[in-house]
């Protein structure tokens, strides 16, 4: 199962995601239904978005979102624990039975910020374990950082205290956005 | 029925001859292969353009059974063109559901009761536990893109308006992220 000129990757996934003008799409369809070779590349496409539709229902991925983000899984019918939390500020928080993720608001001044880092310091007992990540996406507008942890992680965990310290970096260096911390108690 | 091997070194178009050249019979060997190649991608141009997996199984039964009917009863003028054939019938009953005028329930009284009813293949799926592993791989920025534009299957400019990014900056990302998820996939190192 071969193809003498194959669709190429940025093609089928624009393709995929209704970014291209209809002109541009019909070309891209009548390929696609005869060629078995591309077809089943477009068929490990679908696979993929099916299977992060799933992994993030199931919780089994932390990231950074987005407001719209965070909507689009609410339409999805999943029960969402959110804790807004101020620059400085502490909150009590869990992950029910009944929940299906968690997702820290964490407010923050990010006009003209280029890129935010968070560090992570988390305590389990005496043990204290420390993380960087690097370049959180984030919407300047928006004036917070949203982190959606991995719920089925969460779950594994005992009682423990998260703080998390963000940074905008740029150029001349890094400078605090504020620390947040999570004191998490299981659900 | 196992399939005959012999099948793959069977081009599409000659499997349509085969049907529309059967008369009164029915070449159920020559008819279940070109409908478990052609549901496959139905269903993926329904997924595309209905964005919902009943809908595009729907739509795969309706356009391949009336396919079928019409090659059987030498209605498909060109079949060495039946991949076209096909395409255009997509067409017109995604218009048609869209529109809302397609019924269900018609597809079921039409060829509910049928005998010949022939199998898709189960869609492909990946292995959840590694793809969640490749996923935690990506560095955050890239994570969040993939999340973002797959979950919901959203286009670059309406990543790219939740993320305080240029289109052209989420396609950049989506594409790095991509070649790295297939790799890890695969089990190449990156």
């Amino acid at each position: 199962m071969t193809c003498g000129k194959p669709i190429e990757l940025e093609a089928l996934v624009a393709w995929w995601l209704g970014e291209l003008a209809p002109d541009a799409e019909a070309p891209i369809e009548e390929h696609l239904f005869a060629c078995a070779h591309c077809t089943a590349r477009l068929e490990e496409l679908a696979a993929l978005a099916s299977g992060v539709r799933a992994t993030v229902r199931e919780g089994r991925v932390a990231a950074g979102i987005s407001v719209p983000f965070l909507e689009a899984l609410k339409r999805q019918g999943l029960r969402i624990r959110e804790y807004r939390v101020p620059a400085g500020g502490r909150v009590e928080c869990t992950l029910r039975a009944e929940d299906d993720a968690v997702v820290s608001r964490m407010q923050a001044s990010l006009a003209g910020v280029k890129r935010v880092d968070a560090l992570q310091r988390v305590e389990v007992g005496g043990e204290v374990s420390e993380q960087r990540v690097e370049d959180l996406p984030f919407d300047p507008a928006a004036g917070e950082v949203l982190f959606l942890p991995s719920a089925a992680g969460l779950r594994k965990m005992p009682a423990h205290t998260m703080r998390v310290r963000l940074l905008a970096v740029d150029e001349a260096g890094e400078r605090p956005l504020g620390e947040y911390t999570f004191a998490h108690t299981p659900g | 029925m196992e399939r005959d091997s012999r099948l793959d070194a069977v081009d599409d178009a000659a499997l349509a001859r085969r049907v529309a050249a059967a008369g009164g019979r029915v070449d159920s060997e020559a008819e279940a292969e070109l409908y478990r190649r052609l549901a496959k991608r139905v269903r993926l141009y329904g997924l595309r353009h209905l964005r919902d997996e009943q809908a595009a199984a729907d739509l795969a039964q309706q356009v391949l059974l009336t396919t079928l009917e019409r090659l059987r009863a030498g209605a498909v003028r060109e079949p060495e063109k039946i991949a076209s054939f096909v395409l255009g019938m997509c067409r017109m009953t995604v218009l048609e559901m869209r529109r809302g005028s397609w019924r269900r329930e018609a597809l079921l009284a039409a060829w509910g009761d049928r005998e010949e009813a022939y199998e898709a293949r189960e869609p492909l799926s990946l292995d959840r536990d590694r793809l969640a592993g490749c996923l935690e791989s990506l560095a955050a920025r890239e994570r969040s893109v993939v999340l973002l534009t797959f979950f919901a299957d959203k286009a670059a400019d309406e990543v790219a308006a939740a993320l305080g990014l240029s289109a052209g900056n989420v396609r950049v990302i989506r594409h790095r992220a991509l070649g790295k998820l297939r790799a890890c996939l695969s089990g190449e190192k990156s």
